[in-house]
């Protein structure tokens, strides 16, 4: 049944790339700004609707948490907004691999200093090894 | 411009791993589906003061936009949905190197096909190569994050 899982995972990221090319058509004729803005409001609604449902979580902590940790949807829209515009300039596959280099690099210093809150695991020669390859990839790729 | 758009979208990435290490942090004691929702929330909210002053498009033109272009929303709630029921039987680490996979292949079959009217970019060996050295920096980190597992525990 693990087989299952990782093809599950498989799919999740398949939808990122597919969500990323059509986001980039309608950017196209409604907008940028306005596309990201389109998938934080169907965002809202529909996880809206999941957590009237199925939420078993405490969103009152909202307003007790430190204010940092609020800040998620606001990286979100940098995100989405970089997406949106790139994939009609330089395609789906280069966006895709650069976006995952900055993610995968960055979560790398995240965790060697133990930021925002996160649990400290330092870099090791493993992780080198990788961004280097990365790095090779995004060259080939361009 | 492209390089340009690459550097754009290597930021995008950062923010991007900001934000899980800012929501892992915030669900722990708020949830889940309580941490996405007020992820969208906050983000609406930023977005609708932005595009009263700086859009230039017109957000109106969504009720006349073909209604496969408006599908993706779906997409994003797919990809977390999936990544929960993933990640307790497999792990996280597991969980986002498939679903890295995932997005890479998706990716480069778009680019090939030129689906949803995109760039048509060939998938040629130079593009297989870069593939191929982004599994291996994938089986890289998922050695590194066993090593260092190991010595946390």
């Amino acid at each position: 049944m693990r087989f299952i899982s990782y093809l599950l995972a498989l799919l999740a990221g398949a939808a990122l790339s597919f969500e990323g090319a059509i986001y980039a058509e309608l950017g196209k004729t409604i907008g940028q700004i306005e596309t990201s803005f389109y998938n934080f409001f169907m965002g809202s609604i529909i996880l809206g609707l999941l957590w009237l449902f199925f939420g078993k979580g405490k969103i009152s902590y909202t307003l007790e948490a430190p204010k940092w940790s609020l800040l998620g949807g606001v990286l979100g829209v940098v995100y989405l907004t970089s997406i949106v515009v790139s994939v009609p300039f330089v395609g789906v596959g280069i966006t895709m691999v650069a976006v995952i280099i900055g993610q995968l690099v960055m979560s790398m210093v995240i965790e060697h200093f133990g930021w925002l809150g996160s649990k400290k695991i330092k870099i090791n020669k493993e992780k080198i090894f990788a961004v280097i390859s990365m790095i090779i990839s995004l060259i080939l790729i361009n | 411009m492209g390089l340009f758009m690459i550097l754009f979208t290597l930021i995008g990435g950062i923010t991007l791993s900001a934000q899980s290490s800012i929501n892992g942090t915030f669900s722990r004691k708020a949830g889940t589906i309580e941490t996405t929702l007020l992820t969208f929330l906050t983000g609406t909210m930023f977005l609708t003061i932005f595009i009263l002053f700086f859009g230039s498009g017109n957000v109106l033109a969504l009720l006349d936009a073909p209604k496969w272009q408006l599908s993706a929303a779906f997409m994003g709630t797919m990809y977390l949905l999936l990544t929960v029921m993933a990640v307790p039987r497999i792990g996280v680490i597991a969980t986002n190197i498939a679903g890295i996979a995932g997005q890479l292949i998706i990716g480069v079959i778009i680019d090939h096909f030129g689906w949803f009217n995109s760039l048509v970019i060939e998938l040629d060996a130079k593009r297989a190569f870069a593939l191929l050295f982004m599994i291996i920096s994938l089986y890289f980190i998922y050695k590194g994050n066993k090593g260092s597992n190991k010595e946390n525990s």
